[in-house]
């Protein structure tokens, strides 16, 4: 791609490495005062780790209070109280901003040959946003918790004497933070690609955090004004949803999901960019069918705005409604199909290298297409209407949120690590945790489809007998599962002790993200990058970088 | 904080009695259906089959493609690099195109059949009247009501008109395929066509608060003969002990989830006490209430109960948590049933 490779020496003589991020200034300041994009991306990365470990630890106390048909450990409504948390802590906090906070952050720049996002500050601003929101969120665990389950249904919102409106204005607050990172990334992408890095020269990467920027910018504000008319509702009783104030609890549910079902692309098309990242570098062969791989990342933009009805299929919608919202929901399943299979032709006669990275990445593979698959089964209407509400929706949408987006999530951390730290974790013990992860997780979700087709429904704190097999089954796989994420944590934290130097391009790859020194300099590149080559194209690879460690 | 966060044993939170687990169909998917809704069962299989075809295609390249072109050595190029083939990507954009059509026309076709209620269903309506967390069934042609229990005639198409007092709930009969949130403020319709004698679940399946998994109704779909001696209308108060008796098993199924009888605290008062035995006449405890904002003591007397039970906020019992804890009424309740519920309160009493 550019085939001047940056000067990685400034100083040729002296033994002391070269300054980087990292290590060029010192202190708390030098952190929390940063405008620096690589620095915030790793404020924002142990931020949603953190909030993806807590609302693990509720995922378990869940699953462990399932054992039981009556419960194990919980009062009804303290179970509702951990459900309500696991489902708030990993949507808001930790699946929207994860991967555009953290790895977005880090490489999109990079990969635009940019110095810094476009408003860093702006950058700066987002991240403590979502720290205030993360408080707030938190505080409404002290203030006795919240028990509306993350949809905050009206009108049981409404009249719960729980702590709604401070987890709402929390939401409110990581809502901006979406709205400003989103913005921030439109504009970088706009205005700062290198000379020579057309649209279509750019990595699908930023096309995917693209596409989510632009749904991030149109979609959060309703979920803005939603949560604040819920409080205004609570506080002074104005009647929009209430039904006892003349309100419609109905309008509720299409305002959430005019948000939430945009929110779930928002989600998973950075995944999706990472997937289609790693799968050419990790088979050395460019991606297939890139063209269409970026148009579909728009198209899935715009359909999604148009299907939020789906969830709703129940609640008494008009039949033109439900023909309209069905049609369009198996239109989205098009162009995502269209990925599931271009990712498959790329690995095709590619040089597979099954390093954690690619293993993460075929995990996902074949965890997505079971979500996906799933989704086209919940679209069909009248089967939707036995389906709805019940483990099997569950099971669908923790195949995609968990067992794909996640695992992106790790996979991209796996890939981008040694680029961020200069060094490398130990790959035994990340191709184990992989397996742990990859079988813990369908050990865990594959009972739910089965209990949820047979009709066991879902925020139930105690279940009929018959299901207690399918979950005993579930509790296991989620043990497994939590025990292949702790192993994940602790090699990647020890790493940061062992120190063991990763290479300079640690994979082979050709984006510019891989062409600056390993760990990137404070402004990324000692001389502007331009681009010359088309993407993905691996005869320009230097396979020397894949030799030279970083010092 | 937390409410109280570790279970008490002695509270019962979970559904005491349901029905027999429902058999499995020959695929072994979804539980055997009981209505005339076979297109459900059709289009699920349908899509089922077509997309564990895709997931073995998709499975097979990756695997295929994993062994027989790994990496050997560490500097090893593709073995192509081709980057497009638009045959291949006409052919895998409209073949998935042409199946989802069909799903969505056959899954349309069957909501349909759904969702418009047939005159011979709506000539059979009942009302289900779905409130923190129980269930209130009213019949098309009988007075009496029956409570988290339903009684239906076999091979008779039937309408559920439903609606809530409170905050959302669903109505959702697994083996019948049938779903339909209750929106408070509105009717929402189902109707179905039983065709399986038997015991079935009836589940909320919205979200509705602390004791959603509780707020369960058994469904008893019996034979016309069966159905015409109205079997959820037997009320045995020929003797005080037959009408506690009776109270008992009405207690376990409205009652239970608020009010203990063992002196537990709940979401109510508990019922022990509420009487004591002297001699041969029962006296009734004195309770400070609120009614109207101001507080006074009473006796609990019949009147008293009678009006708890159907106006509830009428006198709020004035000891905290209670006062802030708020009941359902049951205005639907009748006079026989509200005496078997008192004669079962008096009994507790000389239990003691
Ligand atoms: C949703 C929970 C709930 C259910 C179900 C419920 N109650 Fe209550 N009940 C309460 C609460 C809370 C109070 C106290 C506040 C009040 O007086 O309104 C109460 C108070 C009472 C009282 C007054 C008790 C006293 O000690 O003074 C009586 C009598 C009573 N309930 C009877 C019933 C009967 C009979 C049923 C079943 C048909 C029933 N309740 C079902 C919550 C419930
Ligand atoms: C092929 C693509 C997909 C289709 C056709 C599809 C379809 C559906 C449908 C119809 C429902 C509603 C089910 C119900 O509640 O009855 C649903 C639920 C859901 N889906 Fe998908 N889906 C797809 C992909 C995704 C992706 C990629 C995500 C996330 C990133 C996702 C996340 C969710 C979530 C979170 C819910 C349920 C939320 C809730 O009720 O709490 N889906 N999906
Ligand atoms: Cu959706
Ligand atoms: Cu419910």
């Amino acid at each position: 791609m550019s085939t001047n490779v940056p000067v990685i020496d400034a100083h040729p003589t002296i033994s002391e490495p070269p300054k980087n991020y990292l290590n060029c200034s010192r202190g708390f300041m030098s952190w929390a005062g940063t405008l620096d994009h690589k620095r915030i991306g790793i404020m924002y990365l142990i931020g949603v780790s953190a909030a993806f470990l807590a609302g693990g630890v509720f995922a378990l106390l869940v699953r462990l209070h399932l054992w039981e048909p009556h419960g194990m450990l919980f009062t009804n409504e303290t179970y509702n109280q951990i459900f309500t948390l696991h489902g708030a802590f990993m949507v808001f906090i930790f699946v929207i901003p994860a991967i555009p906070g953290s790895l977005g952050n880090m490489v999109l720049p990079l990969m635009l040959g940019a110095k810094d996002v476009a408003l860093p500050r702006l950058n700066l601003l987002s991240f403590y946003l979502w720290c205030g929101g993360t408080l707030l969120a938190t505080l409404a665990i002290v203030l006795g918790g919240f028990d509306t389950g993350w949809t905050f249904y009206a009108p049981y919102s409404l009249y719960t004497d729980q702590a709604v409106v401070s987890i709402g204005l929390g939401i409110f607050l990581l809502g901006f933070s979406s709205i400003f990172t989103g913005l921030n990334f439109i504009v970088t992408t706009h205005k700062l690609r290198a000379p020579g890095l057309t649209w279509f020269r750019m990595p699908l990467f930023v096309w995917a955090i693209y596409a989510t920027a632009i749904l991030q910018v149109l979609a959060t504000p309703v979920l803005g004004i939603t949560v604040l008319l819920v409080a205004f509702e609570r506080l002074y009783n104005i009647g929009i949803f209430d039904p006892r104030l003349g309100g419609d609890p109905v309008l509720f549910e299409h305002f959430f999901w005019f948000y939430s079902h945009p929110a779930v692309y928002i989600m998973v098309l950075p995944a999706f960019g990472i997937i289609s990242e790693l799968v050419t570098v990790h088979s050395r062969k460019p991606l297939f069918g890139y063209k269409l791989m970026a148009f579909s990342a728009l198209a899935i933009a715009i359909i999604s705005f148009l299907v939020w009805g789906h969830h709703m299929f129940t609640s008494g919608q008009s039949t033109f409604a439900m023909f309209a919202f069905s049609f369009l929901t198996f239109f989205v399943a098009i162009p995502t199909a269209i990925k599931e299979f271009s990712w498959v032709a790329t690995i095709w006669k590619g040089s597979i290298a099954l390093n954690s990275p690619m293993l993460y990445t075929l995990a996902f593979l074949i965890i997505f297409a079971i979500g996906g698959l799933t989704g086209v089964i919940l679209g069909a209407l009248n089967v939707d209407l036995h389906l709805h509400d019940t483990y099997f929706v569950v099971a669908h949408f923790h195949y995609v949120m968990m067992g794909s987006i996640a695992l992106a999530f790790f996979a991209g951390l796996h890939h981008w690590w040694p680029k961020m730290f200069g060094i490398m974790y130990d790959e035994t013990l990340a191709k184990i945790a992989c397996a742990l992860i990859f079988i813990g997780f369908n050990a865990t979700f594959i009972p739910q489809f089965i209990m949820g087709s047979q009709g066991m429904p879902r925020r139930y704190a105690t279940y009929v007998p018959e299901f207690e097999g399918y979950h005993h089954a579930s509790t296991i796989g989620a043990v497994i599962l939590g025990s292949g994420v702790a192993l994940m944590v602790y090699y990647l934290l020890a790493s940061l002790l062992i120190r063991k130097p990763a290479m300079q391009n640690q994979w082979g790859g050709v984006t510019l993200d891989w062409l600056t020194p390993t760990p990137p300099p404070l402004e990324n590149f000692a001389t502007p990058p331009s681009v010359t080559t088309e993407v993905y194209d691996y005869s320009t690879l230097d396979y020397e970088s894949l030799r030279t460690p970083v010092r | 904080m937390f409410a109280q966060l570790i279970q008490d044993p002695a509270k019962i939170n979970y559904v005491e009695n349901p029905a027999k687990p429902p058999e499995i169909d020959a695929w072994g998917q979804l539980p055997k259906l009981a209505s005339t809704f076979d297109h459900v069962d059709g289009l699920f299989y349908f899509t089922y089959i077509v997309c564990i075809f895709f997931f073995v295609v998709i499975l097979g390249a990756l695997l295929f493609s994993v062994v027989k072109y790994r990496r050997k050595t560490w500097d090893q190029p593709a073995a192509s690099n081709v980057t497009h083939n638009t045959p291949l990507e006409v052919v895998w954009t409209i073949v998935p195109l042409i199946i989802v059509m069909i799903m969505f026309a056959w899954g349309f076709k069957g909501c349909m059949d759904m969702t418009v209620v047939p005159e011979a269903a709506s000539r059979n309506t009942y009302k289900a009247t779905a409130k923190q967390w129980n269930w209130t069934f009213t019949y098309p042609n009988h007075a009496t009501p029956s409570f988290n229990e339903v009684w239906i005639e076999v091979n008779k198409p039937v309408q559920f008109l439903c609606e809530s007092t409170d905050v959302l709930h669903a109505f959702f009969i697994p083996v019948m395929r049938v779903k339909r949130d209750i929106v408070p403020g509105r009717f929402q319709s189902v109707w179905f066509h039983p065709i399986e004698i038997g015991e079935f679940h009836l589940f909320c399946a919205e979200y509705c608060g602390d004791d959603h998994s509780r707020m369960y109704a058994k469904v008893h779909v019996v034979s016309a003969e069966e159905f015409a001696t109205a079997p959820w209308d037997k009320w045995d108060d020929t003797t005080p002990a037959l009408a506690a008796k009776s109270g008992e098993s009405l207690y376990k199924n409205l009652c239970q989830t608020c009010h203990s009888v063992n002196g537990t605290p709940a979401v109510g008062p508990t019922w022990k006490g509420l009487f004591t035995k002297q001699g041969d006449t029962f006296v009734g405890r004195q309770r400070e209430v609120i009614e109207g904002g101001a507080k006074k003591t009473i006796t609990v007397d019949e009147a008293y109960i009678t009006e708890s039970v159907r106006k509830p906020d009428q006198k709020k019992v004035a000891e905290s948590p209670y006062d802030k804890n708020n009941m359902t009424a049951f205005p639907d309740l009748d006079e026989r049933r509200i005496k078997g519920l008192i004669e079962y309160m008096k009994s507790l009493a000389a239990a003691q």
